[in-house]
């Protein structure tokens, strides 16, 4: 197939939210060796939070992705609730109207999101942020979306983990961790992280749902 | 101390380990307890250790897998089962006993574990409602007496007939009795012929007296009915006669004598206005409720009760537990084997902390803060987290709004009051606020003049804070933000605009507060705000890191010996660790890197906050300011103010912060200006010598 309904798709929300509750603690773990430790329970927090809303509803993705984005945003703070809250209001404006998702609305709805977090934070690639995981997954499914819808969420996916795996060796220019220097060298970056876990949950519900 | 030194044997070789263990004291250890079962301090004297020693080794042995501790798997499907119906339903606790494998019946057995649940939550002065039926009977012949002082228990509902045995009467007299509480009857019949005659016995003294004592219950325990012939329900004589049966037909159980659909909504027949005692409503409102049902017959009326949140507190059996959550279609998941580690285990393990539920500490406390603080602080209308002062609004005033993550208590709130700020947002720990309580905050408190915000400079703070701003402007409030970043270990002085702000905005909240206070035009606020925060540096220090209430793991992991130097207010790891101190070294440390940027001459004046972070007591903070006055008494600096104690903390993080704010006649003027807060008050009459020091 080449694409999906987008209608009574909030189930890929909630898979999504049951991959984040799965690693609350290891993005704690991750988060204490740089940062406070609260990033698994906050972003825990807010995605079951959205799952509870979500469950048993009838929604479409785009809808479902702005419930998610309405608790991220009113109820977490922190950082991660405005760029994750911003990057699914933007995800779910690129999909509202659409019948169904395939590779181009998809591609857009990633570029949405990317535009909706870089319209909030001022982080570059190599700052040690989740823009490391976000733009090499955004630019690598665009290049492979000529083999496949599922084909470039493969590719995705491996771009993301990869972008994620990169933030091991750089050192925080942005952010709390930022004030450590080069002691934040040598580990993941927690939000760098937990995006990835966001675009390969959100792969791997596509492609079941493609296949 | 002295008695564990006279236990242990003098000549080192008595204490030397035997053969067979191999030098290895974790298996020493494990072997002493858990096959020779002696106690823990035993151990620790034959070992010639200590006894937290003798815990860590325990610790190390299970995590090595040296010792193999399993639950049974009976015990282990009870313990998962509970687990997943308090996550999935959200209940308080859930208690899950085996259903079969026990010589006793089900309900025998149901009713001592709702004696075990009842005796571990009932307080003294506890009203507890109770219900009817079987299930309650056996749990009221089963508790014992408990040391409780002026508990009542309340039938939740008049009686029914003496046909059986588990009448309301008898299931709450015998269990008043039995704990030794006062035992409220309510002396009508649960259900009479008319919805007149329930109005006419309503108004009778007696009975309006026992329904009152009934809608203070603090409490109930009560048993869930199917609809089935065999029932409690019927068996009492509710639902005599087909008739009544059809009114009913969407109905698949009762709570209390009343009736609720598959989905948990109340099922209003004609029984509902004939029937005396607690109403779902009611019944929904009273803050524990805890239900004993077990049996498969149940399954959907336990499963709708469940899903109406009529039940906080579930006791179950296992095969009812599988029952309910497979009809929610849920997989019971698959056992983990036990992890294997060969990393050393940290030192400390879990910190203690008074918490009830990890999630709903921010909350708690920030409720209590505002009881304490009644007269200087009110909750704004609407909104959970954000704070206002009493004394309100006022007409051409610019509005101080300040805010945080929390967890640095007394900070924000405690700076709320008159001539300081007028709200303050509260995040979760260590999480800046979302914009909706920074606006609910800004809304209540804007006088027509504008707003300053003040706020620590972390991407979090400045992102929702920006974003509350544009919502403020386009409600035509002029919003000015500042940003505060005295933190100088957070950066280098060039980056000065990327430091952290930390216990310092107590100077730069106090500066502003003032200036508005004046009545000061926005412009005018904000250029003193930016202008204290400018002047004012701040350098911390940690002993310990702090720990989050919902892991109550240290944050970072310190060495015994080790100090964390420029530790960052949310337990983020600091600039630099090195050994341990002296006091006035870790003074001079601190006032060190002060002194290098402040650009101060003899005869300048400055304000001092030597804060603790958390845990760091009094005592200890005054043996720092005792080396800080010294120090800057040699240097030629006038201390016109000092404050010590816990004005902004990093939950329980052992350390302490050197702030100080160089002073100008301006400054001075606006510090010595009086304020009302929880945490910092300057009495008007107050008279301040400034002595040279």
């Amino acid at each position: 197939m080449t694409h999906i309904p987008n209608a009574g798709q909030s189930a890929i929300i909630e898979e999504l939210a049951e991959v984040i509750v799965a690693n609350k603690a290891w993005l704690s773990e991750i988060d204490g060796k740089i940062g406070d430790g609260d990033h698994g329970s906050n972003m825990a927090k807010g995605f079951g939070k959205a799952a509870e809303r979500i469950h048993g509803k009838d929604m479409s993705l785009d809808a479902a992705m702005l419930v998610l984005s309405d608790v991220l945003m009113g109820e977490i703070g922190g950082s991660m609730g405005p760029l994750y809250g911003l990057m699914f209001e933007e995800m779910a404006g690129a999909l509202k109207g659409r019948d169904d998702i395939d590779a181009d609305a998809f591609s857009a709805m990633l570029h949405a999101g990317l535009a909706g977090v870089q319209g909030v934070g001022n982080a570059k690639v190599g700052d040690k942020t989740l823009i490391d995981t976000l733009v090499p997954a955004v630019a690598a499914f665009d290049a492979a979306k000529g083999r496949g819808f599922a084909a470039a969420l493969t590719e995705m996916e491996a771009a993301a983990e990869r972008g994620r795996d990169s933030t091991i060796d750089l050192v925080a220019r942005i952010g709390r961790s930022s004030r450590l220097g080069e002691r934040s060298r040598g580990v993941l970056d927690a939000g760098a992280t937990s995006c990835c876990l966001i675009l390969t949950s959100l792969g791997a519900s596509f492609r079941k749902r493609l296949s | 101390m002295a008695s564990g030194l006279g236990g242990r044997p003098a000549d080192d070789a008595a204490v030397r380990m035997p053969l067979r263990f191999g030098d290895d004291p974790l298996l020493w250890a494990s072997w002493l307890y858990y096959e020779e079962g002696l106690t823990q301090g035993t151990i620790a004297e034959q070992m010639g250790v200590s006894r937290p020693t003798v815990n860590a080794y325990l610790a190390e042995a299970r995590a090595r897998g040296i010792v193999n501790v399993e639950i049974s798997p009976e015990k282990f499907s009870g313990l998962s089962i509970a687990q997943s119906l308090r996550d999935h339903f959200g209940l308080q606790d859930c208690l899950v006993i085996p259903t079969e494998g026990v010589e006793r019946p089900l309900i025998p057995r149901l009713g001592e574990a709702g004696a075990r649940v009842i005796a571990r939550i009932l307080r003294s002065g506890d009203t507890l409602a109770v219900t009817w039926g079987r299930t309650v009977l056996s749990l009221a012949d089963q508790i014992g007496p408990l040391d409780l002082k002026d508990v009542r228990v309340v039938q939740a509902t008049g009686g029914t007939t003496a046909r059986i045995p588990w009448t309301p009467e008898a299931c709450a007299s015998t269990l008043a009795k039995a704990i030794n509480a006062r035992a409220i009857p309510i002396s009508a019949p649960a259900i009479v012929s008319s919805a007149e005659v329930r109005a006419m016995l309503m108004q009778e003294a007696v009975l309006a007296e026992q329904l009152a004592i009934l809608a203070e219950a603090d409490k109930i325990v009560m048993g869930i009915s199917s609809l089935r012939p065999e029932s409690t329900i019927h068996t009492s004589g509710f639902l005599d006669g087909t008739m009544q049966l059809a009114h009913y037909q969407d109905a698949v159980g009762s709570l209390a004598g009343r009736f609720i659909s598959a989905r948990g909504e109340p099922v209003i027949g004609p029984m509902h206005d004939r029937t005396i005692g607690l109403t779902l409503d009611q019944l929904r409102r009273i803050p524990q409720r805890i239900a004993i049902a077990g049996g498969l017959d149940k399954v959907a009326a336990i499963l709708a009760a469940l899903r109406g949140g009529y039940v906080s507190i579930l006791v179950t059996d296992i095969a009812t537990g599988r029952g309910i959550l497979s009809a929610e279609g849920y997989r019971e998941p698959p056992r983990r084997s036990a992890p294997q580690s060969d990393a050393p285990l940290p030192a400390r393990m879990e910190v203690k902390k008074f918490i009830n539920d990890p999630k709903d500490a921010v909350d708690e406390a920030l409720r209590g803060a505002l009881a304490a603080h009644e007269d200087l602080i009110a909750p704004v209308p609407g909104s959970t987290r954000a704070v206002r002062a009493i004394d309100g609004p006022r007409p051409g005033k610019v509005a101080v709004v300040i805010g945080g993550g929390a967890g640095h208590e007394p900070a924000f709130w405690g700076y709320v009051g008159p001539g300081l700020a007028d709200a303050a947002a509260v995040g979760n720990i260590f999480a800046s606020p979302p914009p909706d309580p920074i606006i609910a905050a800004t809304r209540a408190v804007q006088g027509g003049a504008g707003a300053l915000f003040i706020y620590g400079n972390f991407s979090g703070d400045v992102m929702n804070f920006d974003m509350a701003a544009e919502v403020m402007e386009a409600e035509g409030v002029t919003v000015r933000s500042i940003v505060t970043t005295d933190d100088i270990a957070s950066s280098p002085i060039e980056l000065r605009t990327s430091r952290r702000g930390v216990a310092g905005n107590v100077f730069t909240f106090k500066i502003a507060g003032a200036a508005a206070a004046r009545g000061l035009a926005l412009d005018a606020c904000e250029a003193l705000a930016r202008h204290a925060n400018a002047r004012t540096y701040t350098m911390g220090l940690a002993l310990e890191p702090c720990s989050l209430p919902e892991t109550r793991r240290p944050t970072f992991a310190l060495g015994p010996g080790d100090m964390e130097i420029g530790v960052g207010v949310h337990g983020e790891p600091g600039v630099e660790r090195r050994g341990i101190e002296r006091a006035d070294a870790c003074a001079d440390l601190l006032l060190d890197r002060i002194l290098s940027e402040m650009p101060a001459s003899r005869g300048d004046e400055v304000a001092l906050l030597v804060n603790s972070l958390g845990s760091t007591v009094n005592f200890e903070l005054y043996i720092i300011l005792k080396r800080v006055r010294q120090r800057l008494k040699a240097r030629g600096l006038r201390v016109h103010r000092t404050f010590v104690g816990a004005y902004y903390t990093s939950l329980d993080m052992a350390g302490v912060s050197l702030s100080m704010m160089h002073l100008d006649p301006e400054l001075k003027e606006l510090l010595d200006h009086p304020c009302r807060s929880a945490a910092l008050t300057i009495l008007p009459e107050e008279r301040i010598t400034a002595k040279a020091t």
